[in-house]
């Protein structure tokens, strides 16, 4: 047979167990080419302008491609390792080195080459998908159209090209360096294979939890005012990535199998056949894969993190401008509040007008926060607040002598922790009011021109009427009268932000729309999001992707011993059953760690981003689970083809 | 009679390219014996003892063992039936790398509802009589290899299984440690009541057992039993008729 029959017989051969390698070459290439095409899109140039979107993109590019080309690194490494004993067979029976580097060559050239091309394809029909997907976030509208950029095509197939001549280079080099013999021994070298546990093994295993530990406490304390200076912030976010990560890595050497061990030892050497697949199999390889699980385990987590961190963003839009507002649309000028609802009037819009009465007093809140004022960057016994009376906020009644503090927001909670009860002094002009504050609200009362963003206090109205009367000049505002517009109806909201937009108040007249400011937070998070999420599905696919093939490579290599266990009498539904636990840990360690990971990591700053933690954050574990399940359930399909054949 | 098999055929390939491997093997093990199947190579000892074993199914024939038809049950059936009343020593030994000495003895344990304790006793045992009570908690490839193959026939033996089939045992072993092993197989024949069908090319080996079943081409060519003889009288009979069985000679 000529050496060109050969390559065209392995490649036939061989195409079954590419087919996830093709796959996940295929994606990524797609999502590049999407990627790069939007950067060059004529559609875009709208958001280019309203966003910095252009320069995030091509971040992302890079980014992309730097996880790609390490993930194609990685299985063309494995993929080598499996034919390594081909290899060795060629060179055994005469073919010189350069030969054989011509076979493995030709036959990655049209697996790798062919992948691309019809990543592109489908990258050029995906890309006006991922245009329409981007501006119907965003939310701006104009017309998508097919667009293939020949300029973007270019840049797909040189820098796919350079990881291709790498990896032909790295190919090259393992050729040149094995020996006959080496190569048929490859397999077995890799893998650790002693099984006992030293003291010094069992140290590192306890330093590992700690260490994961003392990260997570950390990430905990950043934001509590502990660390004032940017230095100090910076040095505790880069120790708790460093503590985080070592410690990780010293889990899955040996905190992962110092657990199995005592489970184990607890079973005195009577293990069942679930345990015997799943307990000592894992046992002996997650050492071994180390490096491997922890590099997974933090792209996990970075990926899930950022995930949920645009996503509260995006998820928060309307909180945080409501936050802002306190009604669909607030004034703080009368006229221009009578201006804009003469044009609701006008467009037979319904509406309903508040209007607050505001005075804004000194008060002592010493009593409500637990810090020494010192800590606090302000002084806690002189606080300049709005207060409002009761009769003006509807379904408020507070008693004589009580108080309660209105829009008390997650994120407030969060930067200043206030008790709920304690005695406050208000101070006016000339007189003192003592106040029992009895409850913290979350609702939004007053804009954020009248609040400063605290929380406003609502008293009894015959305690306003006397604090209005006694007023210090020097601390009130231009205006002391908001007024909210809240619409009937929502499907309104549009039309009413184009009669707002008309009116074009000059901005220090602080009339605020809150449809606007949604619209404006979409925009500008939008870009992130969809750049953030591409990102982390890509870090999903291509982590899932290494998974899948490490675990099928020991699926081959472990099937003698599934040959052993079915000779003795062991049914496929028993080793079937003992590989779904397999399954379990291998895929659901590295995931727990990096959901606990990126929860410590959201939770430390979440706040910077959005007014909502929980229900967004879940949203985006739950898929990212879901998601990675598939290649879980991929791998024990894998499994079980090679139990079947084992015997 | 423990095994009883009839007019047992084996035949690999397809309907234009076929190869009989056993053509029309009757054969009966009764209980407490110690059996070799001897036979020059290619001449279907192994295949035999898998279609025996019921690791492979014969093409035609019946097989029963204790009384159970093995030829008419389904493949789940069949693994339930070897992991209760069989057990099996192969020439690689077929240990798991995974699981320590003691570990890979207990396994067959795991599916009878055996509890810790009893397990134990049963380990103990066994272990004690093959030799192996010091290495329990070494893993198959800190030991060496007759020590690797006592392990594998304490995992034979520890679940009392009504046969016992034994694969080319000794293949792999020095001559200390196969008749070390060897012996011990056939203290346990004796001591355990312990039914055994070994396969072996080597006459030396097949001198412990009571009774060799001489195979050719697929077929039975003669038996020889041991009766009173002395194990170097009946080495010395084997070889003869290995003489006259022709084939390829063995001087091992």
């Amino acid at each position: 047979m000529t050496i060109n029959g050969l390559i065209y017989r392995n490649f036939k051969k061989n195409l079954p167990h590419y087919a996830l390698y093709i796959f996940a070459l295929a994606f990524s290439a797609a999502l590049y080419f999407a990627f790069v095409t939007l950067q060059y899109a004529p559609s875009l140039a709208e958001v280019k302008s309203s966003v910095k979107g252009l320069a995030a993109l091509k971040v992302a590019s890079v980014l992309l491609i730097v996880i790609v080309a390490v993930f194609l690194f990685y299985a063309n490494h494995l993929f080598m390792k499996r034919r390594s004993k081909e290899i060795g067979l060629f060179q055994l029976v005469g073919m010189t080195k350069k030969e054989v580097f011509r076979i493995l060559g030709t036959e990655n050239f049209l697996l790798y080459y062919g992948s691309l091309f019809a990543g592109i394809f489908f990258g050029f029909a995906a890309s006006k998908l991922l245009m329409m997907l981007l501006l119907r976030i965003i939310q701006v509208e104009t017309k998508v159209s097919l667009y293939f950029s020949m300029k973007a095509f270019g840049q797909t197939l040189l820098v796919f090209t350079i990881i291709f001549i790498l990896i032909l280079l790295i190919n090259s080099i393992f050729i040149k360096r094995q020996t006959i013999l080496s190569l048929f021994r490859t397999v077995s070298s890799t893998e650790d294979r002693a099984g006992r546990i030293s003291k010094a093994g069992l140290l590192l295993g306890i330093i590992g939890f700690v260490c994961i530990g003392a990260g997570y406490y950390i990430s905990s304390e950043l934001f509590n005012g502990d660390f004032v200076t940017v230095r100090a912030l910076y040095t505790a976010m880069i120790s708790i990535l460093a503590l985080v990560i070592f410690g990780t890595y010293l889990f899955y050497k040996t905190s992962v199998r110092f657990v199995f061990y005592l489970i184990r030892k607890k079973k005195g050497g009577y293990l069942n056949i679930r345990d015997v697949m799943s307990l000592s199999a894992i046992m002996f390889r997650i050492r071994s894969n180390a490096v491997l699980l922890t590099i997974i385990t933090t792209v996990s987590a970075l990926a899930i993190g950022l995930l949920s961190l645009s996503y509260i963003t995006f998820y928060s839009a309307e909180e945080t401008a409501h936050n802002m507002t306190a009604a669909d649309f607030s004034f703080i000028k009368t006229n221009e509040a009578k201006q804009f609802t003469e044009r609701l009037n006008e467009n037979n819009i319904p509406y309903e007008k508040e209007e607050i009465e505001v005075v804004r007093v000194t008060a002592d809140l010493s009593s409500l926060f637990d810090k020494k004022s010192k800590d606090l960057k302000f002084d806690s016994k002189a606080v300049p607040i709005a207060v409002v009376s009761d009769a003006a906020v509807k379904g408020m009644d507070v008693k004589p002598g009580q108080a309660v503090f209105s829009g008390y927001s997650d994120a407030l909670a969060r930067f200043l922790p206030m008790k709920s009860e304690g005695m406050i002094d208000l101070t006016g002009k000339r007189k003192t009011a003592r106040l029992r504050t009895v409850a913290l609200r979350k609702d939004q009362v007053l804009s954020n021109y009248f609040s400063g963003s605290m929380p406003v206090l609502v008293t009894d109205d015959v305690l306003f009427q006397a604090l209005k009367k006694d007023t210090d000049p020097k601390i009130q505002l231009n205006s002391n009268l908001f007024t909210g517009i809240n619409l009937k109806k929502d499907e309104d909201l549009d039309k009413a932000n184009q009669l707002f937009q008309s009116l074009h108040f000059p901005s220090d007249s602080f009339a605020y729309s809150s449809p606007e400011i949604i619209k404006m937070q979409k925009e500008n998070m939008g870009v992130m999001m969809f750049i953030v999420g591409f990102l982390g599905l890509t870090f999903l696919v291509t982590s899932g992707c290494i998974l899948y093939f490490k675990q099928m490579e020991e699926s081959e290599e472990e099937k003698p011993a599934y040959t052993i266990l079915r000779k003795l009498g062991f049914t496929m539904q028993d080793l079937t059953t003992g590989i779904r636990i397999k399954q379990l840990y291998n895929f659901g360690i590295p995931l727990l760690l990096g959901l606990a990971h990126s929860y410590f990591a959201v939770k430390s700053g979440w706040f910077f981003f959005g007014s909502e933690l929980w229900t967004p954050m879940l949203i985006v574990m739950g898929l990212y689970t879901l998601f990675y399940s598939v290649f879980a359930l991929l791998s024990v399909e894998g499994f079980k083809k090679a139990i079947r054949d084992s015997l | 009679m423990i095994l009883e098999a009839k007019n047992v055929y084996k035949t690999y390939g397809n309907k234009w390219n076929k190869q009989e491997v056993l053509k029309g093997i009757d054969l009966n093990v009764e209980k407490g014996e110690f059996t070799s199947i001897m036979g020059p190579s290619g001449s279907g000892k192994t295949t035999l003892l898998n279609v025996l074993s019921s690791i492979d199914r014969p093409s035609r024939g019946s097989i029963e063992i204790e009384g159970k038809a093995l030829t008419k049950m389904k493949d789940k059936q069949l693994a339930e039936f070897r992991k209760r009343h069989l057990g099996f020593i192969f020439q690689e030994y077929h240990l798991l790398d995974t699981l320590t000495v003691k570990e890979n003895i207990l396994l067959p344990l795991s599916v009878k509802k055996v509890s810790k304790r009893e397990a134990n006793e049963k380990f103990h045992a066994v272990a004690e009589e093959l030799g192996i009570t010091d290495i329990q908690d070494k893993y198959p490839n800190e030991i060496s290899g007759g020590q690797k193959q006592r392990t594998s026939a304490a995992r034979a033996f520890v679940h009392e299984p009504g046969l016992i089939f034994a694969d080319e045992p000794t293949g792999a072993l020095d001559s200390k440690s196969a008749s070390d092993l060897l012996n011990k197989l056939s203290r346990l024949n004796e001591k355990r009541k312990a039914t055994i069908l070994m396969v072996t090319h080597d006459a030396a080996a097949a001198s412990y057992s009571g009774r060799v079943i001489f195979i050719k081409d697929g077929q039975i060519y003669s038996q020889l039993h041991k009766g009173t003889e002395s194990r170097q009288d009946f080495y010395q009979a084997i070889l003869k008729t290995q003489a006259v069985l022709g084939g390829v000679q063995h001087d091992d």
